[in-house]
């Protein structure tokens, strides 16, 4: 392993392309653009409208924070397993993209306070005969490969053992939507917002939302590089203002409506 | 540069990623199988004088060169679905794989065929063997004989397709159970390395492998 | 019948990633091409010790999927700390990949020169370099040209990888499309035709050329 780390120290060296390191939140402000690694394909939070175009809750708040720096918005479009990889290879400055803030990724990312929160639902079709979340047990379900549902409902799956019971992931939402709709799968567990737009939506004949998946609140936060602490406190500055300054609310009722979830956890700091 | 590797957690999971070079070995063999029985037809065809087989071989043969095999694969899982043909993951990768093999392999069997001197042909036929017979004993054993490098190239090309997979949602082979442990604790370098050493293993065992049963069979 | 949500909108969306997997592809070839000639070159006409590690690195090229490099590229360079764009990863992973096929199609081109002819060249007193240029590159040309159509029409198809690492090239434009409105089979059908429009005449090309020079070297044979 030694020579490993030697021989790649040693082609990073060859390179001589490690600039000196300034906190992120410099190099945003000096190069005048804030790169947003967003997901689109997770209406209503990112999704494209008629002239495939970038728009939904998260591109909003991309643009309210770049706002707040006084520098230009760029969406950086990213399936879900990408979003750590773009924000790791440097295609983005952040992540705008309900990124789940678990322990595992807390080893590689940097996680600001909450900005959103979401229940999970089960997602289904007419006539499956599911009609809760146990009934999953003996289906083939699916969902988006390294989501916080995509993990919980594989867990589930193993821990059932059903014989006749089948987890798939997908590397996008939209895929997944697909693959239910032509019977791949019977069911999904999907954030809430998501399977009530694509229910509204009318794209797809037939699905309906059976019931809640017993999971903890999935609390979702902005990501960037773990070692950008300025970014960091930035960012947790900024969506505690997004929410006094009542801009949350705005956004949650302009794009999905309904209550605003409450980002805080009741019995401990922070 | 400020990145940390471990690999030693990528190397706690090589049993997984083993297990899942053993998929792809099978997805490729038998996607290798299957596209050489349908490649030797699609030739025939294509020499045929029959104008129907002529034009549908044609047909299968550049759909099959001239689109992307993550295309191919794409469409066997969600273009197919939405005829409510539904074929699982493995299976949409496996027909993807075969259906690319078999329109290379046609073009190479055909120049194998008309390689072989039709004198051969007609001297088999007038020693009393049939159609049939004169393929499988006279023409195709021949035919191997020359297409037999290029037929382990293309097993090698079936493996290193065959990481296409994921895109469908294929979890099992190498490429997918990689890309769930890179999901999981997001260290991609480090096991994206250790498949693409797996993958040069299997690259190599095959063509190493092909030589024996190359030198085995033709050493005559 | 043919009601569809898929507009000229739409289509023009799939032409612009059906353009961006063009540019690719150029760039890629470009790449691939010079670094081939030199490579082939080397493996041709330098003695082993150069030769072999040459084969052996470009080998590896050959022997891992090209999904495993664009995905080690890309997370490889930001862990060096540098700044390139998807495009530029894309570029130079597909560039390396071209190379390492153009290379042995320059050495097969090189080798098929007969040794007598470029011994005659010599001893009519051109220099190697003359004997290079007016004598081996158009005759290896003849040789390699069809295998390098086919290479750039592989290099084609292989830049719908480049989706992974998030370039919205045509195939990504599709699913992209296929999102928004939900008719799998239609965009899928017209993607593939995108690419089959791009790449069947110049297949055809490529197969022609082969065999009018076929059948001209048989006609120099005779």
């Amino acid at each position: 392993m030694k020579i490993l780390k030697l021989f790649a120290a040693g082609a990073a060296f060859a390179m001589l392309a490690v600039p000196a390191q300034a906190d992120r939140l410099d190099d945003i402000i000096a190069s005048g653009k804030l790169r947003c690694a967003v997901t689109l394909d997770f209406p209503p939070i990112g999704m494209r409208d008629a002239n495939n175009e970038p728009v939904g809750f998260d591109v909003d708040y991309c643009r309210d924070l770049a706002a707040a720096l006084g520098v230009d918005a760029e969406i950086v479009e990213t399936p879900f397993p990408d979003r750590i990889p773009a924000l790791i290879s440097g295609r983005a400055d952040i992540g705008v993209a309900s990124t789940s803030d678990t322990l595992e990724r807390a080893k590689t990312v940097g996680f600001s306070i909450p900005y959103v929160a979401y229940n999970m639902v089960v997602l289904t079709k007419e006539g499956s005969g599911i009609n809760a979340y146990e009934d999953l047990k003996n289906r083939r379900v699916g969902s988006t490969s390294s989501t916080f549902e995509a993990l919980a409902l594989e867990a589930d799956m193993k821990k059932w053992a059903d014989p006749a019971g089948k987890f798939q992931s997908y590397q996008n939402q939209a895929d997944v939507f697909l693959a239910l709709d032509q019977g791949h799968i019977e069911a999904t567990v999907v954030t809430s917002t998501v399977a009530s737009d694509a229910v509204k939506s009318g794209n797809y004949a037939g699905f309906k939302i059976v019931d809640e998946a017993p999971y903890e609140t999935d609390f979702t936060a902005l990501i960037t590089l773990r070692e950008d602490f300025g970014l960091i406190n930035y960012l947790n500055l900024f969506v505690n203002r997004q929410v006094r300054s009542g801009r949350y609310a705005e956004l949650w009722g302009k794009w999905v409506g309904g209550p605003v979830p409450d980002l805080t956890v009741p019995g401990v700091y922070r | 540069m400020n990145y940390t590797f471990h690999w030693n957690q990528a190397l706690r999971r090589l049993p997984e990623m083993l297990d899942g070079a053993l998929v792809t070995l099978q997805v490729a063999s038998l996607a290798m199988v299957i596209g050489v029985a349908i490649g030797v037809l699609l030739a025939y065809g294509r020499l045929s004088s029959n104008r129907v087989l002529r034009t549908s071989a044609a047909a299968w043969v550049e759909t099959a060169r001239n689109t992307p095999a993550l295309f191919q694969i794409y469409f066997f899982y969600f273009g197919l679905g939405s005829f409510g043909l539904r074929l699982d993951p493995f299976m949409a990768l496996l027909a993807g794989i075969a259906f690319n093999n078999a329109g290379y392999l046609a073009e190479t069997f055909r120049g194998g065929l008309q390689a072989i001197p039709p004198s051969q042909t007609r001297a088999a036929r007038s020693l009393g063997l049939s159609a049939l017979q004169t393929s499988v004993h006279v023409v195709l054993p021949q035919m191997f004989r020359i297409v037999f490098y290029p037929m382990t190239n293309q097993m090698v090309w079936s493996i290193l397709m065959s990481s296409l997979g994921v895109i469908v949602g294929m979890t099992s082979d190498l490429t997918g159970v990689t890309q769930e442990l890179n999901a999981r604790t997001f260290r991609t370098f480090e096991f994206f390395a250790l498949a693409a050493v797996l993958y040069y293993a299997m690259a190599k065992l095959t063509i190493l492998a092909a030589r024996l049963i190359g030198w085995r069979l033709f050493r005559t | 019948m043919f009601d569809t949500a898929f507009s000229s909108n739409d289509l023009m969306f799939l032409l612009k990633g059906a353009w961006l997997t063009i540019q690719l592809t150029v760039v890629a070839v470009a790449i691939g091409t010079v670094l081939g000639v030199v490579f082939g070159w080397a493996r041709a006409s330098l003695p082993g010790w150069v030769n072999v590690p040459i084969g052996a690195v470009l080998d590896v090229l050959r022997s891992v999927p090209l999904l495993i490099q664009l995905v080690l590229v890309n997370s490889g360079k930001s862990i060096l700390g540098l700044s390139w764009s998807p495009f530029v990863v894309g570029a130079v992973v597909l560039g390396l990949y071209t190379a390492a096929y153009c290379t042995e199609i320059v050495r097969g081109g090189i080798l098929a020169v007969p040794a007598t002819t470029r011994r005659a060249a010599r001893s009519l007193g051109m220099t190697y370099w003359q004997d290079l240029t007016s004598i081996v590159a158009p005759m290896a040309l003849r040789v390699s040209l069809p295998a390098w159509i086919g290479l750039t029409l592989g290099v084609m198809k292989d830049t719908a990888l480049v989706m992974w690492i998030g370039i919205a090239e045509l195939l990504r434009s599709s699913q992209i499309v296929i999102t928004r409105i939900q008719e799998p089979l239609l965009v899928l059908a017209i993607a593939g035709l995108i690419y089959f429009v791009i790449s069947f005449p110049v297949s055809r090309l490529g197969a022609l050329l082969e065999r009018r020079w076929a059948d001209d070297s048989l006609k120099a044979d005779q």
